[in-house]
């Protein structure tokens, strides 16, 4: 963990640069700009507004309107998800700067990492004002809120630190993978509620981190109470050894697997 | 004999020649570290040695060049000095603090949307230098690649010439005490190449800094270095400080002895008329 702190520490110009190119970048060529930072959340509510409206689709018993709802919940779940992404892709997307220079791949992942908060916050803030906007009234403790979502972070940077080394090696499992992820969130309440009733659903829901790491985030948020603690405990600290496991054999296998990135 | 800048030791690096089969030693190799086994170092099928056993010295004051067919090695063997690739065998020593900047490919790095100066300061960042370091040599970078008029411009609408100019300034404004050229300076216009050779010849003159060249072009060798090391099929197969008789030995070797003295003769001239 020194080794990567001394190595953001040394590269931190380079993390500062790619940040402002990334994020420039997507907008560049662009008319409205950045301005879709904005849209694109705001278009997402519209969506579960309208087919909660036309009834098309049937949560189950939400304590918040569930536009509100599902708009929150979304929006966490696409911040574990985006932690998977972009970390399982950090070697494959940076290969040609990783073999022709020495970069290391550190303050690449801490790009990553900056960049996802970034484009987290920015439609978080439209978010916010949608639930004010649904009645939703935030207590002091929804301030602990950002610090809540820690684990979700870890545990998707660690799932995308293992990736990243089998999209080079052996993409079969980087596909599987992709394509489970989709599948997750089917199986983690996020359109509908943990009380969902469906009894396969409900075992795979009771054993799914995902329901007390994401749960956890979305209560504190709505209604300033802790769900499921002990569980949420138990999954922090799993997701923090995960990562650090993670971490050291991407830390480990990134050279092996480097020299096999002949498609840069 | 003063201390070597960089000390290479029997260094080894072996690939795969199928696809498949590396991805698949690329698997057991991972698993193989991950269970704290160690690596497999003997050849496995279709494996073969990139680099094989190299060891050398770099002095202060050098510019060498490295030279050698397709596929002899150099790359590879660039790319394990400068600390990109992890060699299978062998040791690499450095001076200690030894700075070394290498260029394998001018264009990595480079955004095509955005401006030549947004890009010096990217380009800068990637070969490892701060904002502090990038502000003291930015008037440098400007005047050296002559792109003043061009700074406003998306790197999109630079020529190749102009690309090289501007990476190849950021990576020398580095300082490095060990500067590794891979075929970086292949383009360019003839006078910016003119005034980088110029340049290299007085850069490693003024402190204990030495060069590393890897090229094919026989004019350059003879142009610049002041050592040359030809590699074959990953071994060093001369090193000498006579360049003209480096080079005589280097394009005796490609063309080979298996044919007809006449026909050698032949090829031989060829090479000279258009190369040297």
């Amino acid at each position: 963990m020194w080794r990567f702190i001394g190595k953001i520490q040394s590269w931190w110009y380079l993390v500062r640069q790619l940040t402002l190119v990334e994020i420039v970048g997507m907008y560049k060529k662009s008319f409205l700009g950045m301005a879709w930072m904005f849209i694109l959340p705001i278009l997402a509510v519209v969506i579960w507004v309208v087919l909660n409206g036309a009834g098309v689709v049937n949560p189950g018993e939400t304590d918040i309107p569930y536009p509100a709802y599902v708009l929150l919940s979304t929006s966490i779940w696409g911040f574990f998800l985006e932690a998977y992404k972009s970390t399982s892709n950090l070697l494959i997307k940076n290969g040609r700067m990783l073999i022709m220079s020495e970069v290391p791949f550190e303050p690449l992942l801490m790009q990553k990492v900056v960049v996802h908060l970034i484009n987290f916050i920015i439609p978080f803030i439209v978010n916010i004002i949608v639930l004010l906007a649904f009645g939703v009234r935030f207590s002091t403790v929804a301030l602990l809120f950002p610090f809540s979502l820690f684990p979700l972070l870890l545990l998707g940077m660690a799932i995308g630190m293992v990736i990243a080394i089998f999209r080079i090696i052996m993409v079969d499992i980087a596909n599987l993978v992709d394509e489970g992820m989709k599948l997750l969130m089917f199986l983690t309440p996020i359109v509908y509620t943990p009380k969902i009733t469906t009894s396969w659903l409900q075992v795979i829901v009771e054993y799914n981190p995902l329901t007390y790491l994401i749960g956890f985030s979305r209560d504190l948020l709505t209604s300033g109470t802790f769900f499921m603690p002990v569980q949420y405990a138990v999954f922090t600290f799993v997701s923090l050894l995960l990562f650090i496991v993670a971490f050291r054999f991407l830390m480990k296998s990134s050279p092996i697997v480097l020299e096999r990135l002949i498609n840069n | 004999m003063p201390e070597p800048i960089l000390e290479v030791q029997d260094l080894s690096k072996k690939f795969c020649r199928r696809l498949k089969r590396s991805l698949y030693y690329g698997i057991t190799d991972v698993a193989r570290q991950t269970l704290g086994l160690t690596p497999q170092l003997e050849l496995r099928p279709e494996e073969f040695w990139a680099v094989n056993k190299v060891s050398f010295e770099v002095h202060a004051g050098e510019i060498i060049a490295v030279i050698g067919a397709n596929g002899s090695g150099k790359t590879t063997l660039m790319r394990m000095v400068a600390g990109i690739y992890q060699s299978n065998l062998g040791k690499i020593r450095y001076r200690q603090g030894l700075k070394v900047t290498p260029i394998f490919a001018l264009n990595v790095g480079l955004r095509n949307e955005f401006t030549g100066l947004e890009n010096i300061k990217l380009k800068a960042a990637i070969f490892g230098m701060t904002e502090q370091k990038l502000k003291e040599r930015l008037d440098f970078i400007i005047d050296f690649s002559e792109l003043e008029y061009a700074l406003k411009t998306p790197v999109g609408n630079y020529s190749s010439g102009m690309r090289a100019r501007l990476s190849y300034s950021v990576a020398i404004a580095t300082e490095p005490d060990l500067f590794i050229i891979d075929e970086a300076l292949a383009v360019g216009d003839s006078l910016f190449k003119a005034k980088c050779y110029e340049h290299l010849g007085e850069y490693v003159k003024e402190k204990e800094r030495a060069v590393l060249y890897v090229t094919n072009r026989i004019r350059k060798v003879m142009a610049l270095a002041n050592r040359v090391i030809v590699m074959r099929k990953g071994e060093i197969i001369r090193d000498s400080f006579d360049t003209t008789e480096a080079m005589e030995f280097y394009i005796n070797d490609i063309v080979g002895d298996n044919m007809a003295d006449d026909l050698k003769e032949m090829k031989l001239k060829k090479i000279r008329h258009f190369e040297m």
